[in-house]
């Protein structure tokens, strides 16, 4: 079994910078050679990377010419042995005050081999972009799992991606006004321009007419606006207008919080998976600060996570139940969930917020006694799930608004880097929890469950995939509820370092999580980027809904489990993007209406 | 009067009243805003300033994520005032660990819909500490001044003089470091000493 210490980030030698690969003079070579695949990139591009480190254990970074970076985004994504590796996200950060320059990081996660923790690494390929002139050649041009994160940093940042494909505004309100970015550093995190709304819709396709649905959507009761194109009864093409709950989280965390703070506003991101940030944040320190939390903590933290996904799978399936007509299902589905609730507040004192994180372990211990409990009230869902899923899946109302209907094939879904439970049902093999070294904040190393994958791609396999998973959820409490370790639950922190960087992350119910800080002087935190699950799984909605029925969109729309206050933590605003090549943006649209379809 | 049952004993044996009901299957709603629900013994609610324990340190305020806890000063009228705001609570109960003597209390309350907003506010005023010397007043408030009494060992007090100097202000404390200075010339043990007495005095 490999515990924490076995991570080569923990041993204690002369120089920790240089071992850990942060120091000018850590030996390249050295670390190029730890995970297969890093040798290659540098042979290919040798002449284009300025710099090779690494960031923390299976994080490395690479900084590259401006000029090559689609290619090397591309040269890992489209990599023919590692099949299931994704463009995760990408931060743009002012680092004007440090060193003039501002800097955009796409960041892959690169999966050597399925589920292998201690195989799969993350590559950060940072670019450095002049102050006077914040471009980069865009990346979204060939692959659209860059296209709102490209639109995300023009709005915030005031980069330009040349040549991107939909460059209208994503994350900035109507009325905000041109030339103003919020998230450069001399903006203050108070200040709120406002001008004259103007709207940017894509104009409805010839022969189509419009079924606006939204603002706020029927089903998650959430905003969020789909422009249906549609002919007849079936739908041809989508616009996505969201990014109406953007609440400017990361600024402020960045403007005024320490880094403690920052934990409690990270958690109330999302209302469902908001244990999942919080987690994902502390990790992100705790990986800076290089310090190794208890196995007490991380057992508790496990815990409380799969605890979070049970009742999340249960809400999600009586929310579907209920959009396809089947409301018996949906008042079953949540009579389950209740006893999760129940118990998570006597174990943490809140149903949801459970504010048991601190960086560094967990606030509260779990008490003796509350063990027989935790296993009473899963193995009562466990009964229940499994009697709830024999009416339902033999209920008809369910399995025929169910079957067959959104289709995301794979290679749609890798395009677009879709996670979670979302891509698993197209057939991807993906779990964060297993991928990547999630064992510094989190004992899922040392249990034993499995990751369901479905082939078929539909709305049906997807509640199959998140079923499964509720089951392995609660095979993995009893687990740990068995193992629990003694000993303390929280190590002190300190001070953390100045100017690193560091990536947590946890797979929420939706898909993974990432968090990436780095941090600035005095405790405080330089850039904080979150990047929720939908935020890469909402983009390849219009690829569900293109050729179903109006009646479908609901369900369709729901069954990648969206959250749209977690994606709009930071504002954006989508639109369906196609076809991909180098055009201005009139061009783009004329081209967009004769079209149909990339795939 | 009966004793009360250990906090650890209440913990054990407390059980939600719909549990009762939830398994008899249906039915399983209640009745909310027209009766009382308790919540369990762990549930975070809204703190509650104990203003007797209140020593008007602050430490409550810096840890406080949205604010709900703020710390003025008011030089003129030698007041400081904590000021909570029960709607901004997140409910972390940070202030709770964090408060050196146990004033923040936290309390299972949750229902705090009012039509008053002032009824979510409660404020505690400290009396701050005033330096004769100077006319002023100090930054800090006569009770952490109580509190640094109580929890300094006798000596430490003695060694640094602090009877007479933890009541004045930080120039008035450095302008007597500098006439000492004068005073002990050459003696580099006792400058030592009165360099570092200033810090005991701050608390």
């Amino acid at each position: 079994m490999v515990t924490t210490r076995d991570l080569e980030a923990h041993f204690e030698f002369e120089c920790k910078a240089c071992e850990n690969g942060h120091c000018s003079k850590a030996d390249v070579e050295k670390i190029l050679a730890e995970r297969k695949g890093l040798k290659d990139f540098y042979e290919t591009f040798k002449e284009h990377i300025r710099e090779c480190k690494r960031m923390t254990y299976g994080q490395y970074m690479f900084v590259i010419d401006r000029e090559i970076l689609p290619e090397a985004v591309l040269w890992w994504h489209n990599h023919p042995e590692f099949k299931e590796t994704h463009l995760s996200t990408a931060v743009g950060t002012d680092e004007r005050p440090l060193n003039g320059k501002f800097a955009f990081i796409p960041f892959l996660n690169v999966q050597v081999e399925p589920l292998n923790m201690d195989g799969n690494y993350w590559v950060f390929l940072k670019t450095y972009m002049p102050a006077d002139d914040p471009s980069f050649p865009s990346v979204a041009a060939k692959l659209p799992a860059a296209l709102w994160i490209e639109r995300e940093v023009k709005d915030l940042l005031g980069f330009n991606p040349i040549n991107h494909p939909d460059p209208r505004r994503l994350i900035l309100p109507e009325d905000w006004p041109e030339g103003v970015y919020p998230l450069r550093k001399d903006m203050d995190y108070k200040h709120s321009p406002i001008t004259e709304p103007k709207t940017e819709y894509r104009p409805t396709p010839k022969d189509t007419s419009l079924v606006p649905m939204g603002p706020v959507h029927a089903g998650v009761e959430e905003p969020a606006h789909f422009r249906l194109f549609v002919k007849g009864e079936e739908i041809v093409d989508v616009d996505y207008r969201g990014f109406y709950s953007h609440r400017g989280i990361e600024k402020t965390g960045e403007g005024r919080l320490t880094y403690n703070q920052i934990l409690f506003l990270a958690e109330r991101i999302c209302g469902i998976c908001g244990y999942q940030h919080s987690v994902s944040y502390a990790m992100a320190v705790e990986r800076l600060a290089d310090v190794e939390i208890p196995d007490r903590a991380r057992y508790i933290r496990t815990l409380l996570l799969e605890l979070e996904r049970i009742h999340n799978h249960l809400l999600w399936v009586g929310i579907a139940a209920h959009l396809v007509g089947y409301d018996t299902g949906f008042m079953h589905a949540w009579r389950i969930r209740e006893p999760v609730m129940w118990l998570v507040e006597r174990l943490t004192g809140n149903r949801k917020q459970y504010g048991m994180n601190i960086v560094g372990g967990v606030r509260r211990d779990l008490l003796d006694y509350r063990k027989e409990e935790v296993l009473k009230v899963v193995r009562q869902i466990r009964e229940d799930t499994k009697k709830f899923l024999d009416i339902a899946l033999n209920t008809n109302t369910f399995i025929k608004r169910a079957e067959g209907v959104g289709i995301l094939p794979y290679k749609v879904a890798k395009a677009y880097s879709v996670l979670g439970p979302t891509a698993r049902a197209s057939g991807r093999k993906i779990d964060a929890r297993l991928d990547q070294a999630t064992k510094t904040a989190m004992a899922y190393n040392e249990v034993d469950f499995k990751v369901p994958v479905y082939k078929e791609g539909d709305v049906l396999a997807r509640v199959l995939v998140r079923m499964d998973e509720l089951f392995e959820s609660i095979w993995i409490v009893e687990q740990l509820i068995d193992q629990m370790p003694g000993g303390n639950i929280m190590v002190p922190i300190g001070d953390l370092p100045e100017y690193e960087e560091a990536l947590g992350f946890t797979e929420a119910h939706r898909g993974e999580v990432v968090h990436y800080v780095m941090t600035g002087e005095k405790n405080k935190v330089y850039r904080w980027k979150v990047r929720a699950p939908t935020y890469n799984n909402l983009p390849a909605i219009p690829e569900m809904l293109k050729g179903y029925h109006v009646a479908d969109a609901p369900i369709i729309i729901a069954s990648i489990d969206p959250c749209y206050s977690c994606t709009e933590r930071v504002q954006f605003v989508d639109i369906k993007t196609r076809k991909v090549k180098v055009l201005t943006e009139a061009e783009f649209n004329e081209l967009s209406i004769k079209h149909k379809g990339v795939f | 009067m009966a004793e009360a049952p250990p906090y650890s004993e209440k913990l054990k044996s407390w059980d939600r009243f719909e549990a009762e009901r939830f398994s008899r299957k249906a039915p399983i709603t209640t009745p909310y805003p027209f009766i009382d629900i308790e919540k369990p013994p762990e549930y975070r609610g809204i703190p509650h300033i104990n203003p007797e324990k209140c020593i008007g340190c602050g430490a409550c305020a810096n840890v406080c994520p949205p604010d709900a806890l703020i710390m003025e000063w008011d030089k003129e009228h030698g007041v400081k005032r904590l000021t909570y705001n029960a709607a901004r609570c997140i409910r972390c109960a940070r202030c709770i660990e964090v408060c050196p003597t146990g004033a923040m209390e936290p309390t299972t309350r949750f229902e705090i819909a009012t039509n008053n907003k002032e009824d979510l506010v409660e404020v505690v005023e400290h009396k701050l500490a005033y330096c004769e010397d100077c006319d002023e007043y100090l930054d800090f408030t006569e009770r952490q001044i109580e509190y640094v009494r109580n929890i300094l060992p006798r000596e430490i007090f003695h060694l640094y003089a602090l009877e007479d100097r933890i009541k004045l202000t930080q120039e008035e404390k450095m302008r007597r470091t500098v006439v000492k200075l004068r005073e002990t010339e050459g003696n580099i043990y006792s400058t030592f000493i009165l360099l570092n007495t200033r810090e005991g005095g701050e608390e």
